[in-house]
C-alpha cells in the first residue's frame, strides 16, 4: 500500500459550552470534529484540561492551545479550523435555586419603582393639565377631574406595554423574537466578548512576565 | 419696521418648530416603536403611512392646542382617545431602554430567568396602578 496521505481534521469550535464542575474537558465537548473514521473516537475523547477551582467559572479555550494537543495524537495531522477561534467554557456547579422571597422582593421593587416613574413622568410633562385640555377639546366643557379619560388612559398604558413586549399572545401573533429576547441575547453576547478579551489580556500579561524572568 | 419684526418672528417660529419637530420624531424613532408595531402587524411595507400619521398627529395636536379647538362630542369619545393616549405612553414606557436593560441583569444576577414573565408583569401592573393612584388619590 502506498504511503498514507496526510490526515486532515476539520475543527469547528462551539461558541459557548457548559461543563459540570470537576469534569475533564474533552475535545468533543467543545468542538465539532470531522476526520477519518479511525481517528474520530480518539479525538472526540481527547482530554484537554481539568478546570481548577482557581480558574473561576469561566474558561476560554483558544485554538492555539488545542492544536498542539491534537498534533500529539496524530503527529502529521493537517488541522483545518472552521469558524471561531476560541470557545467559552462555563463551568457550572450545582444550579442555584431561585428563591421565592427574593423574587417577591424584586417583584415589589419593580412594582413600586414602575408606579413611581410613571407618576414622575406625569408630573414632568404636566399630564394632568394636558388631559383636562384634551377632554375640553372633545366635550367642550372643562372638567377638573376627567376620570373616564384618565381610567382608560391608565389601562391603555398597561396594554401598550404588553403589546411592546408581546409576551401574552406571542404564539398567536407571530414567531419573531420580542425586544426583551433580543436584549437578553445582546447582553449575553457582550459578556462573552468581554470574557474573551479579558482572558487574552491575562494570558498576554502572563506571557510577558515569563519573558522577563525566564526560569 | 413692523415688517422686519414680523420676519424675525416668522424666522424664530420656523426655527423653533424645526428643532422641536425633529426632536419629537427623533425621540420616537430612537425608541423603535414603529418597527415594533410594523413587526407585530406584518406591515413593513406600510411604514410610510405610519410616518405620515406621526406628522399629521403632531400637526393636528399643535394646531388644536394653539387655536383652542372645542368640540361637543360625547364624553365616551374621550374614553377611546384616552385609551389611544395610554397605549402610546405604554409603548414609550416599555421601549425606554432602562426598562429593557434592567431585566436581563436581574435575570442573570439574581437567577430569575424563570420568573422573567412575573417581573415583567410587576412592571406593567405597577405602571397601571401608579397611573390610577396618581389620578384618583394623589391629585384629588
Amino acid at each position: 500500500m502506498a504511503k498514507p496521505s496526510t490526515p486532515t481534521v476539520y475543527l469547528q469550535l462551539k461558541k459557548r459550552v457548559q461543563i459540570p464542575r470537576d469534569k475533564m474537558i474533552k475535545l468533543g465537548d467543545i468542538a465539532h470534529i470531522l476526520s477519518e473514521p479511525e481517528w474520530e473516537e480518539r479525538l472526540f475523547s481527547l482530554e484537554l484540561v481539568l478546570p481548577l477551582p482557581k480558574d473561576g467559572n469561566m474558561l476560554v479555550m483558544d485554538l492555539m492551545q488545542i492544536i498542539p494537543r491534537v498534533k500529539k495524537v496524530i503527529p502529521n495531522v493537517f488541522i483545518e479550523s472552521i469558524g471561531l477561534q476560541q470557545v467559552i467554557v462555563e463551568i457550572v456547579g450545582v444550579p442555584k435555586k431561585p428563591s421565592i422571597p427574593l423574587f417577591l422582593l424584586v417583584w415589589l421593587l419593580l412594582f413600586f419603582g414602575s408606579a413611581l416613574t410613571i407618576m414622575n413622568f406625569h408630573a414632568d410633562v404636566n399630564m394632568m393639565e394636558v388631559q383636562i385640555k384634551v377632554v375640553e377639546m372633545i366635550t367642550g366643557k372643562r372638567d377638573e377631574h376627567p376620570y373616564l379619560f384618565q381610567t382608560s388612559y391608565s389601562i391603555g398604558i398597561g396594554f401598550g406595554m404588553v403589546v411592546f413586549f408581546n409576551h401574552l399572545f406571542k404564539k398567536k401573533w407571530n414567531e419573531e423574537p420580542t425586544p426583551l429576547e433580543v436584549e437578553m441575547f445582546l447582553y449575553q453576547e457582550n459578556i462573552d466578548q468581554f470574557v474573551v478579551a479579558e482572558e487574552y489580556k491575562r494570558v498576554g500579561m502572563k506571557q510577558a512576565k515569563q519573558d522577563e524572568h525566564p526560569s | 419696521m413692523t415688517i422686519l419684526t414680523w420676519l424675525i418672528e416668522i424666522l424664530l417660529g420656523v426655527a423653533g418648530g424645526i428643532a422641536v419637530g425633529s426632536g419629537v420624531i427623533a425621540f420616537i424613532l430612537v425608541l423603535d416603536i414603529i418597527p415594533r408595531l410594523a413587526q407585530l402587524t406584518h406591515s413593513y411595507h406600510k411604514v410610510h403611512w405610519y410616518e405620515g400619521a406621526l406628522i399629521v398627529g403632531s400637526l393636528v395636536g399643535t394646531v388644536s392646542d394653539f387655536w383652542n379647538w372645542k368640540g361637543s362630542f360625547n364624553p365616551l369619545v374621550g374614553l377611546i382617545i384616552g385609551l389611544f393616549f395610554g397605549v402610546f405612553v405604554g409603548l414609550l414606557a416599555a421601549a425606554l431602554t432602562e426598562v429593557l436593560n434592567v431585566l436581563p441583569i436581574l435575570a442573570k444576577r439574581l437567577h430569575m430567568r424563570n420568573y422573567l414573565l412575573g417581573l415583567l408583569m410587576a412592571m406593567i401592573i405597577g405602571k397601571v396602578a401608579g397611573s390610577l393612584f396618581d389620578w384618583y388619590v394623589f391629585r384629588r
